[in-house]
């Protein structure tokens, strides 16, 4: 049995397959967010009470979560110390020198995780060929130990100049201070956390790793020990930002990468699903309270980027390229001050939430047009839990209708199409700017309000088929089940892309060999569920960013730079439009993507059975002036191959699907609910 | 139909996402590193009239370079003229409407059912655009034609047929004529692409609904930016500023505004300013324009879409030949130094107008340094870099340190990047201490960085400004400190050079150090916290003594070391 565990800021959501390819159950509990691991408890105690389950039956227990990214937020990270060549102490704070947007003098970079009079110079410097230009003293080291023991500080991070390829000044001082400083106090260097060039970016993924490292080992071993007290005996693997996992005692060196685990687990979920399905082109829509994410799959693979914000600060770690927009069920209504009509960024969030909960809140959401319109139940929610007042969204849709001098059923119609176009230019940014045509894609949508707004958003980008899951809500800790552990090393090395270049790649990648058995070995990774995937990073000499390549060292040195030459060409091309025979090309860094086979468990197929009814019907609006007597289905009800014809109505526990007059639903094998629709 | 906001706002939304993907077209298919990695270049959607509708967000100084083309190429050839598969192309400041040289605009008509309906344009900085030194931006010019290539409106494509012969003229004129072929097409092509989803878009809307949203989506910026200025209460506003020097004859030049606002409408009076001067940091009137543009969105709606409806409650007036609308043939390549103390003094006079918004003056510069030189190895080099400053303290916090402002907002490049591809090494990056105007919310620091040749001579050029004349403070706030180009000599004697020096040879022995300035602070010194003054001291951001200078209480504060 495999569970999957995300924790959120509002729900605690548990998956657990019982790798029988029938069962998988869901549990969905608040969250705990001041010791998440005790909602995580007893949501496992309630489920295994309900099923049964033995806790020793688990072989494996997969966690996405958001401890690190909540602490960063809420300004509770760990106190970390700098020590840095010297020269250089401004350097974390100065960043890339531009400011975070043109227009608005008000908005600043965040505070810099170490306090300038925590950042410590060292008479030091590398140059970027190695030569020594200043030598390391250890005398300065000792005193600097010295003045760091009296500080209240949970962990030094070191970062010197041009580490990422000349690492032992950086060691040299973490071993002098760790034999100096009390245990407690954490050591680490840039060039251990992400080895790679372009100083700002390691230093600042260097200090946020420092900054988090002891928030979630205290966390982790937390939940460990509560896990292993249930009878839990398998290790807790944790999500990191690219859709895989790593073992804990991994996830504690490296917090950093955990800190976007949450939207990477979800994407992964829905590869797992349409790859299952038979579709390997997707386009991913996620859509929650306050924000849409999406992302584009090809070929079953994900498009990744190599560096992020994590509240607002930059980190290079792998992450699953994710863009996320505010448009949500919570996103507010408003008119701007040219009075033409806006939905969010602005969310109404849990509390007080939409006008229709009835808590006070007063702004028309995205929500309250959907109650409005009879698309979502006018009764209740969440299966009766979350009682709906229609008179107050009805109160709230009324006063901005005012405002513009429109009907309320066009009000409400125009705020549900400004929020699905907001969701149709993120899409197009991660599609048609990059050269992909959505046409060619199907449209997966999760998140409690996807498949509310799926055909709007896919006719208007020219998307002919839909996937909902069986269960859009809890997507992200059932994709959490279905990862691999994944690692990644990369070594900077600055060389042409000629004979001699490829010679030294290869005594670099021998290195990083050594580093990934090491880590194959850690995991306890048998020889036949291993698997290395090579790249080199190139670039045409002066440029500012390089383009990953696959390859192959078993060619020789020959075929291997005649092959490299004509990918990294189609590569160019292809992201930028133009390729040049004549321009030399560099080699910037080697990478070595590892990657650790877990056994999956199979997603069970959908039951059979006798076709059942609409539980109900009741008016909805399609258009301003278009309403309907519309069938309402339960999505439990219905059975594998059943075929719903639009309009339709089909509703679940946290998720409620439309579909419009002449676009029909099929329930697929796996229960997915595939929707196609007629332009 | 009539167009309702809910429209509005949905045809705005489909026309910003087309603009964006001109704009990630134009970036990804160009040579120049000014646009694939600064991003100085711009795109935009125009309405038959020649009226921006809807524009990206880009570089500052764009906003009004675009405003000026299509709507002189309708005046120059008139609508009847104009057919589909025409191209208009122009980059000159006087009979064009730029704002200097470098930035070609280019401008495309959309025909749907023969009826002329919108334009695409788009502006980018081309790497060179001829004249006397590679790159189209050296100082040390007096005029226009030694600037490079003047272009002014001209067909490129007509009827959809290249005029190879004026593309031949124009390369010939240019280094490097093969990438600046790429980046002439990479324009082509972000045009082409965005007519092609416009005739998606308008076949979908219907081209009398695309008319009729065109004029909502103008018309909504325009009463709302009426409304942002009938905020301001009504009067007259005055401020006088004073450029450092143009690098050649000049110094101390200038800058005067007296800005009059009367219920929704503002008028910037430029009159009293310095006639234009010799160096090329005189600004043309797209520039000023620009410049007034900025300053209303910053002060007033910084979230304020960007089109012609700006214009509206908008005049300028500026006597033709002063530095603020130079007359031909001036030279206008910085026009970006002195575009930044244009903002100052619209600044200063409108801060008892919007004291809430306002910030003091800061790093009112761009401040450049390039290298030129041949490394041991014998390769030849060009590195040019521009460095931000300090930021003026604001109504309600302390101003940003070494940070890029205003019309500028470019970045560095990263030190291990730097080194590891040109003959030159950075020995310090870092904030200058004192260098923040005291203030109840003090100014930002200014940056120092130091640059060393390794093993060979290099030749140095640079730019800088406020280097003589301080930022000032508002509300009782001080000046922050100014910036200043220094040689350190193998002794480690520091002498201080020109404001603009051209092409200094320095050795490996020595050291090019550049300091730029600091910003003014806000409100009066005394008010500030004694927390506040610990924390200024206890980040070493400024020093005993100069607390002990600027804020009385600090006396009776207990200073202590770390």
């Amino acid at each position: 049995m495999y569970v999957g565990v995300d924790v959120g800021g509002t729900f605690t959501d548990i998956a657990i397959n019982f790798g029988d390819g029938e069962n998988v159950k869901f549990y969905k509990l608040p969250s705990s967010p001041k010791s998440p691991e005790n909602a995580i408890v007893l949501g496992l105690t309630e489920i295994f009470k309900s099923y049964n389950i033995l806790p020793e039956k688990i072989v494996r227990m997969s966690h996405g979560t958001t401890v690190g990214t909540n602490a960063l937020i809420e300004k509770k990270s760990g106190k970390v110390a700098l020590v840095t060549t010297k020269g250089f102490r401004d350097l974390l704070e100065l960043g890339r020198q531009t400011r975070p947007t043109v227009y608005d003098m008000h908005k600043d970079h965040p505070t810099p995780i170490v306090d300038r009079a925590l950042r410590f110079e060292i008479n030091q410097r590398t140059l970027s060929d190695g030569k020594t230009k200043s030598k390391l003293k250890e005398e300065e080291i000792k005193k600097l130990a010295k003045k760091i023991k009296k500080l209240p500080i949970d962990c030094v991070v070191i970062c010197y100049l041009h580490s990422y390829a000349f690492p032992s000044d950086e060691e040299k001082t973490a071993k002098i201070l760790k034999t100096l400083l009390p245990e407690k106090v954490k050591v680490l260097t840039s060039s251990s956390v992400y080895p790679e060039f372009r100083e700002y970016e390691r230093f600042s993924t260097a200090v946020l790793n420092g900054a988090l490292i002891t928030i979630l080992s205290s966390y982790l071993d937390r939940l460990s020990s509560k896990v292993s007290e249930m009878g839990i005996f398998s290790d807790v693997k944790i999500c990191q930002s690219s859709g895989g996992l790593m073992s804990s005692s991994m996830a504690k060196k490296f917090p950093v990468r955990a800190s976007l685990s949450g939207p990477a687990a979800g994407v992964q979920g829905a590869i797992n699903r349409s790859v299952t399905a038979g579709f390997n082109n997707i386009i991913t829509l996620d859509v929650g309270g306050t924000s849409a994410d999406v992302a584009l799959i090809l070929d079953g693979k994900p498009m990744e980027v190599n560096e992020r914000l994590l509240a607002g600060y930059p980190i290079r770690i792998p992450a699953l390229d994710v863009n996320a927009v505010g448009a949500g069920g919570g996103s507010i209504a408003w008119v701007d001050k040219d009075g033409l009509l806006k939905v969010g960024p602005q969310s109404a969030g849990a509390e007080p939430g939409p006008a229709c909960y009835g808590k006070g809140g007063k702004s028309a959401t995205v929500t309250d047009a959907n109650v409005f319109l009879g698309r979502l139940n006018n009764r209740a929610l969440l299966e009766g839990r979350m009682p709906i007042k229609e008179s107050l969204a009805r109160q709230a849709i009324g006063s901005l209708a005012k405002q513009i001098n429109l009907s309320k059923e066009e009000t409400a119609i125009g705020i549900i199409k400004v929020a699905c176009s907001t969701m149709v230019k993120a899409i197009r940014s991660i599609s048609v700017e990059r050269g992909y045509d959505p046409r060619e894609f199907v449209l997966f949508v999760y998140g409690g309000a996807g498949a509310l707004h799926a055909i709007e958003v896919a006719k208007e980008l020219g998307i002919k088929q839909i996937v909902i899951p069986p269960s859009p809500g809890i997507l992200c800790a059932e994709g959490a089940m279905n990862s691999f552990l994944t690692n990644e090393f990369v070594q900077t090395v600055f060389t042409k892309l000629d004979e001699e270049g490829i010679s030294k790649i290869r005594s670099f990648r021998e290195i990083l060999k050594l580093k990934i058995q090491k880590w194959f070995s850690e995991e306890e990774i048998r020889k036949k569920s291993q698997e290395e995937n090579w790249f080199i990073g190139a670039r045409y000499f002066g440029q500012n960013y390089e383009l990953n390549l696959p390859i192959n060292f078993r060619q020789n040195d020959k075929e291997l730079i005649i092959k490299l030459k004509s990918e990294f060409q189609k590569a160019h091309e292809s992201n930028y439009g133009f390729a040049s025979d004549s321009e030399p090309i560099q080699i910037v860094n080697i990478l070595v993507k590892g990657i650790g086979k877990l056994d999956r468990p199979k997603l069970p197929l959908e039951k059979n059975g006798k076709k059942n009814k609409p539980e109900n019907h009741r008016i909805t609006f399609f258009e301003k002036d278009k309403s309907f007597k519309t069938p309402v289905y339960k999505r439990n009800q219905l059975v594998r191959g059943q075929t719903i014809r639009g309009p339709a109505i089909i509703e679940q526990m946290d998720s409620t699907a439309i579909i419009f007059s002449k676009d029909i639903g099929k329930i697929d094998n796996w229960g997915n609910l595939i929707i196609s629709t007629k332009g | 139909m009539t167009i309702s906001p809910i429209d509005a706002e949905l045809l705005r939304n489909a026309m910003s996402s087309i603009v964006d993907e001109m704009f990630i077209s134009l970036m990804k298919s160009s040579y120049s590193t000014n646009i694939k990695e600064r991003k100085d270049h711009s795109t935009a959607l125009f309405d038959r009239n020649g009226r921006v509708v809807v524009q990206g967000e880009s570089m500052p100084l764009h906003l009004a370079s675009m405003l000026g083309l299509v709507e002189i190429v309708l005046e120059k050839y008139g609508e009847k003229n104009i057919n589909p598969g025409d191209v208009f192309l122009s980059n000159d400041p006087y009979v064009g409407k730029g704002s200097h040289l470098p930035d070609v605009a280019m401008a495309a008509p959309i025909f749907f059912d023969n009826q002329l309906l919108l334009f695409v344009c788009n502006i980018a900085h081309h790497a060179d655009i001829g004249g006397m030194s590679p790159g189209s931006m050296a100082g040390g010019m007096t005029e226009i034609y030694q600037e490079g290539l003047r272009i002014p409106p001209i067909r490129l494509f007509k009827s959809g047929k290249l005029m190879e012969d004026v593309m031949d003229m124009i390369l010939l004129n240019v280094r490097v004529p093969e990438e600046r072929r790429g980046d002439y097409n990479a324009q082509i092509a972000s045009n082409k692409l965005g007519i092609k989803r416009c005739l998606d878009l308008i076949e979908k809307w219907g081209p009398k609904n695309i008319d009729e949203g065109c004029d909502v989506i103008i018309k909504s910026v325009a009463k709302r930016t009426r409304k942002s200025v009938s905020n301001l209460p009504d009067g007259t506003y005055t401020f006088e500023d004073i450029v450092d020097d143009d690098g050649l004859s000049r110094k101390n030049i200038v800058l005067n505004v007296s800005i009059t606002v009367k219920k929704d409408q503002i008028k910037f009076d430029f009159s009293g300013t310095d006639p234009q001067v010799e160096g090329n940091n005189n600004v043309t009137m797209a520039g000023l324009q620009a410049c007034c543009l900025y300053c209303i969105k910053v002060l007033l709606d910084p979230d304020c879409p960007q089109n012609h409806g700006m214009l509206d409650p908008i005049s300028i007036i500026a006597p033709e030949g002063t530095i603020v609308n130079a007359a031909f043939p001036s030279a206008s390549a910085a026009r970006a130094q002195t575009g930044q103390r244009i903002v100052d003094v619209i600044f200063g006079a409108l801060a008892s107008a919007c004291p809430e918004n306002i910030i003091a003056a800061g790093n009112g510069a761009n401040t450049s340094a390039a290298f030129f030189g041949k490394s041991k190895q014998g390769k030849y080099y060009v590195y040019l870099e521009t460095l931000g400053g300090g930021a003026g303290g604001r109504s309600y916090k302390d101003g940003s340190d070494g940070i890029q402002i205003h019309m500028t907002n470019t970045s560095n490049l990263p030190i291990e990047a730097l080194e590891s591809e040109y003959p030159l090494m950075i020995e310090r990056y870092e904030f200058v201490k004192d260098s923040g105007g005291a203030g109840k919310y003090r100014g930002g620091l200014g940056i120092r960085r130091d640059y060393r040749p390794i093993k060979h001579d290099t030749t140095f050029s640079g730019q800088g400004e406020r280097f003589v004349n301080k930022p000032w403070g508002i509300f009782g706030g001080n000046y922050g400190g100014t910036g200043n180009f220094s040689i350190i000599q193998k002794n480690g004697k520091k002498v201080r050079i020109s404001n603009k020096p051209s092409a200094l040879k320095i050795g490996p022995n020595s050291v090019i150090s550049v300091v730029t300035a600091g910003a003014g602070g806000y409100g009066n010194p005394k008010n500030r916290t004694k927390k506040q003054i610990k924390d200024d001291f206890r980040s070493e951001k400024f020093s005993k003594a100069f607390l002990l200078k600027n804020y009385p209480q600090s006396k009776k504060i207990k200073l202590e070391e770390n």
